[in-house]
């Protein structure tokens, strides 16, 4: 049997999978994707202080780690089912099912998709997408395309397509629809936004941090946002114009745009055309968490965290015995924090399996300092209220560990 | 190996030489290289279209890029429904878009 | 908190609950539903939409399938949504002497009892699908058997009977209730405040024990979990719902001769193609509590057994499964009917594995016991709930 499997070889697997290694467990890890790293691989940031955040650089740290530390690492290998059993978990895949004592999930994040009608032509897909085809693959996923959905990750990778020499004409809010809602209103868009005033050095940002202070000067930065759009990285960022609909025969062709007013309600008569040949959709990260709702795993919504997430502790702990989770599927975080909540986990479940060690308790309290601080200092925060989300869904263990279980 | 692909990145760095990979798509001869998954060869080699609905015949193409959406299934030999974002191309490897299926419970639709 | 007042209140917004919503409201009463969660969040949109008269007794059991059959053809008419409804007929296929035997008889008694069965030999079998295994020995068919979406079912009711003035209330569970033994009346209390009913219907499904507890009452009801596996769209493997005649042979006194495994979780084919060209496949029949995760043990032994039947699918794709859980009763016949001992309290629930096909009778017989009426769409001694009255199985 082995101690630990671990589901996902993203930053917060890997840095499990390593500390786990390193207290002498017999650690597997498997992941669906074709290399190690996760989401890492595409990640492609310039810090404040002018150095690249470089996250094949990084995966590459943490692959060469758990080489070194012989951690089984297999790529191409789905988790479809896992089962807990008297004294150990199942875990069903691609590949065959193996046994662990201890199961840790840390399968990441997904993408919310916006649907607009149009949205199933070749050549729409999620930022993310693209991001992957452009830092990992290294295939151009266009010439000139078009970005619909304003938020932090689409503004970063929006930047990412830049680098690489791949045009993006606009960034559009999303036609309001019943699905799309906050992320098709100007000034919800606006306050989000502002709140990553840190990743952007823009005019838009710079103007932000005044605007944050005075709700009343939001929403008359809305009411007077240029009909042109502010430039951020040389490309105008639209929030009050909207994609209606995105159009083509059998792949894209481009988009239809129209102005909006300041809830997001289309102007039909200023209706026109910007030819496209590839549109990306940004909605939004949630928590990837279906292999944790299989195990029975409680769950707690939880809007800061990015939707639903499995109830945990700061030790990373589910409710159910020998359950982990760790990185984004805990809620949406940078990879830096994934990284330091992967070490949580695996000092915690370290203790949890070898017991006797009184060492690894320090060891433990300080890798969930680690991870706060990491929090503080973040460059990229996906949710201006994730201290509020933490704290809820700690509280929801505790209260989880009262009632049953 | 230019065609469609980012050689040279200010922060990437040039991109290693690899191996040619030869595959088909719908008995169209390619070349993608190795490790490359079945999407990124197809898009480099221009091909949007990896497949079409089963139920409407509407074409489709990659969304997530990364096995969640499941938008970009195709079938490779023998194999339905492979994610072509997951699957890395091999030497040989024969891949196809599936086609329309008849859904005769539809309303409209003869029985 | 507010306190709200309704003649009729509905608990439980399954299918039960929605055919009595639209029945009771289109009868001009004035009704409420209300679920803990969503409409058909429970066992109603875990399960198969089959409207089956094929496998029921020649008598009552099967009087009330094919009742509630005509009621769904005329609701396909009269609701405003449609739900996927087809009437195809539906097929038994036989893997052995013995079960055509039985099945042979089993043809004689329906046809008897003036029903549209009958035999189907090896060829009719190779005509009905190309797929199926060629030792197959035959079958019989019951050509009023009809199909649904369950959940479309569902909704579609709930917004006919919302067009009849019904409220619909969710995400709102009752959580205790009382009755005053002065005015009558019903107080049940929720999270969103107090309601207070003239008459209260329990349609909670497996959960129908414990509301009937919250006023002492003692319902026989059990959770009886059965899986699915949805596989994905693919060629046509025939136009009708097939079972296998195999699970059936208990009712002949005989014994399956099936293998340890699916003996034991109590696997019988069930192929449902749906409109989308999705194929359903059961399915399970398992005893074990309110548990309904998925096993994955039990999900294999339905796909092996499908392969024996139609061993040219092996390589469609499983897209997903689920698991609902079966309101049993230790009859297999469900309760709809008035509490004695609560005046202007009723149970509609228990419909097992039937409870689709059996909404739209329950609906109608349930609105014709709200107004007292005498005369019945169906008769109601077999399925009162005082046939239980000295059976205790309530599960704790
Ligand atoms: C498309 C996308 C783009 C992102 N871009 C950025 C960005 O630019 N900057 C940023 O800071 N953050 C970004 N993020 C957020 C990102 O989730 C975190 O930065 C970080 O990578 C989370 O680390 P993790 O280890 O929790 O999960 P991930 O890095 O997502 O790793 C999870 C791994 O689990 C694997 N996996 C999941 N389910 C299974 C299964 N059933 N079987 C086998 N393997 C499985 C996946 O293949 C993946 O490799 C992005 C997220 C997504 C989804
Ligand atoms: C695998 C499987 C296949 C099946 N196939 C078929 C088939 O082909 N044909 C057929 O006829 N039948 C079939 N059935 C059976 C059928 O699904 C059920 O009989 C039927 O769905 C029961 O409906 P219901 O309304 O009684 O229960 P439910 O749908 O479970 O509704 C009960 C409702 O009550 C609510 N509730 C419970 N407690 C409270 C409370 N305290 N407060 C508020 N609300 C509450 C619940 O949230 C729930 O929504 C199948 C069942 C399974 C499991």
């Amino acid at each position: 049997m082995i101690d630990v499997i671990i589901v996902g070889a993203g930053p917060a697997g890997l840095s499990a999978a390593n500390v786990c290694a390193k207290n002498g467990l017999k650690v597997k890890v498997v992941d669906e994707f074709m290399k190690a790293g996760g989401r890492l691989l595409g990640q492609l940031h310039e810090e404040p202080d002018g150095t690249w955040w470089n996250g094949i650089e990084e995966a590459k740290k943490l692959s060469e780690d758990a080489q070194e530390l012989n951690v089984a690492v297999e790529c191409g290998v789905s988790v479809h089912n896992i089962k807990q059993e008297k004294s150990y978990w199942k875990v069903y895949t691609t590949k065959g099912d193996f046994k662990t004592r201890a199961l840790l999930l840390a399968t990441g994040a997904a993408e919310t998709s916006l649907p607009i009608p149009g949205w199933t032509l070749p050549g729409v897909m999620s930022i993310g997408a693209a991001q992957v085809m452009t830092n990992v693959h290294r295939v151009r996923v266009g010439e000139r395309g078009v970005v619909i959905g304003i938020n932090i990750l689409s503004a970063a990778i929006t930047r990412e397509l830049q680098l690489a020499g791949i045009e993006v004409s606009s960034m559009y809010l999303p036609g309001k629809n019943i699905v799309t809602e906050d992320a098709a209103k100007p000034l919800s868009t606006m306050k989000s936004m502002l709140k990553v005033a840190s990743l952007a050095p823009s005019k838009l940002i710079r103007l932000g941090s005044y605007f944050m202070k005075y709700e009343s000067l939001q929403s008359l930065a809305v009411r007077f946002y240029p009909k042109n759009g502010m430039k951020v990285w040389g490309m105008p960022v639209h929030l009050r114009k909207a994609v209606l609909e995105i159009v083509g025969d059998k792949k894209v062709e481009g988009v239809k745009v129209a102005q909006v007013d300041v809830n997001g309600e289309p102007i039909l008569s200023t209706e026109k055309f910007v030819p496209a040949d590839f549109v990306c959709i940004a909605g939004g990260l949630y928590p990837l968490v279906e292999l944790a709702a299989i195990s029975g795993c409680p769950f707690q919504y939880i809007a800061e965290l990015g939707g639903h997430v499995p109830v945990h502790n700061e030790n990373m702990k589910t409710p159910i015995d020998g359950l982990y989770v760790a990185g984004n599927i805990t809620g949406i975080e940078s990879a830096k924090v994934a990284m330091k909540q992967g070490a949580v986990a695996g000092y915690s479940i370290s203790m949890d399996l070898l017991k006797t060690d009184v060492n690894i308790e320090d060891q433990l309290q300080q890798a969930i300092n680690h991870v706060k601080q990491t929090r503080n200092q973040a460059t990229i925060q996906f949710h201006p209220d994730i201290h509020s989300g933490r704290e809820k869904i700690h509280a929801s263990f505790k209260n989880t560990l009262r009632t049953d279980i | 190996m230019s065609k469609g692909r980012i050689i040279d990145h200010p922060i990437l760095g040039r991109l290693d030489e690899r191996e040619e990979v030869h595959f088909t798509f719908d008995e169209n001869k390619l070349i993608g290289y190795e490790g490359e998954t079945i999407a990124a060869a197809l898009l480099a080699n221009g091909e949007r279209v990896l497949r079409c609905h089963e139920e409407t015949g509407k074409l489709r193409g990659i969304y997530c890029n990364i096995g969640h959406c499941m938008e970009c299934r195709v079938n490779v030999g023998n194999q339905k429904s492979v994610r072509a974002c997951l699957t890395v191309i091999q030497e040989g490897m024969e891949v196809k878009s599936g086609r329309k299926l008849p859904t005769p419970f539809k309303k409209g639709e003869t029985q | 908190m507010d306190s709200r007042n309704t003649e009729v209140l509905i608990i439980g917004g399954g299918v039960i609950g929605a055919a009595i919503a639209y029945y009771t409201a289109k009868s001009g009463m004035e009704v409420t539903v209300i679920d803990k969660g969503d409409i058909a969040s429970g066992t109603s949109s875990r399960c198969d939409g089959n409207i089956l008269a094929i496998d029921k007794e020649p008598g009552f059991d099967s009087q009330m399938s094919l009742e509630s059959q005509k009621l769904v053809d005329q609701l396909s008419k009269e609701l405003d949504l449609d739900f996927e409804y087809r009437a195809p007929g539906s097929i038994l296929v036989c893997e052995s002497e013995d079960e055509m035997i039985a099945a042979e008889s089993w043809v004689e008694r329906q046809k008897k009892a003036g029903l549209s069965f009958k035999m189907l030999d090896r060829n009719d079998i190779k005509q009905e699908s190309p797929y199926f295994a060629d030792d197959l020995l035959g079958g019989l068919e019951c050509e009023t058997d009809s199909t649904i979406n369950p959940y479309l079912f569902t909704y579609s009711l709930f917004h006919g009977a919302t067009k009849y003035g019904a409220k619909v209330m969710l995400r709102c569970e009752v959580e205790g209730m009382s009755r005053d033994s002065v005015t009558g009346l019903f107080k049940v209390n929720t999270p969103k405040g107090e309601i207070i009913a003239k008459k209260v219907v329990n349609a909670g499904g497996i959960w129908a024990p414990y509301i009937g507890n919250m006023l002492g009452l003692d319902i026989p009801i059990k959770p009886r979990k059965g899986h699915i596996i949805v596989a994905s769209r693919d060629m046509p493997v025939g136009m009708r719902k097939v079972m296998e005649f195999g699970y059936l042979m208990s009712k002949f006194g005989k014994e399956r001769t099936v293998d340890e495994e699916t003996d034991k979780y109590g696997v019988a084919l069930v192929f449902e193609p749906t409109e989308s060209q999705n194929f359903l496949i059961g399915s399970s029949r398992q005893f074990v509590g309110f548990d309904t995760r998925v096993d994955m043990d039990v999900v294999n032994c339905i796909a092996r057994r499908t392969i024996r039947f139609y061993p040219k699918i092996a390589d469609f794709i499983i897209i997903r499964t689920y698991s609902g859980l079966r309101p049993w009763t230790p009859d297999h016949l469900p309760i709809v009917s008035p509490v004695e001992e609560i005046p202007n309290y009723y149970i509609a629930a228990g419909h097992e594995g039937d409870g689709i096909s059996l909404a739209a009778i329950t609906g109608k017989l349930m609105t014709e016991l709200l107004q007292d009426q005498i005369n019945t769409i169906i008769p109601t001694d077999p399925i009162r709930y005082s046939r239980f009255k000295n059976v205790s199985t309530i599960q704790t």
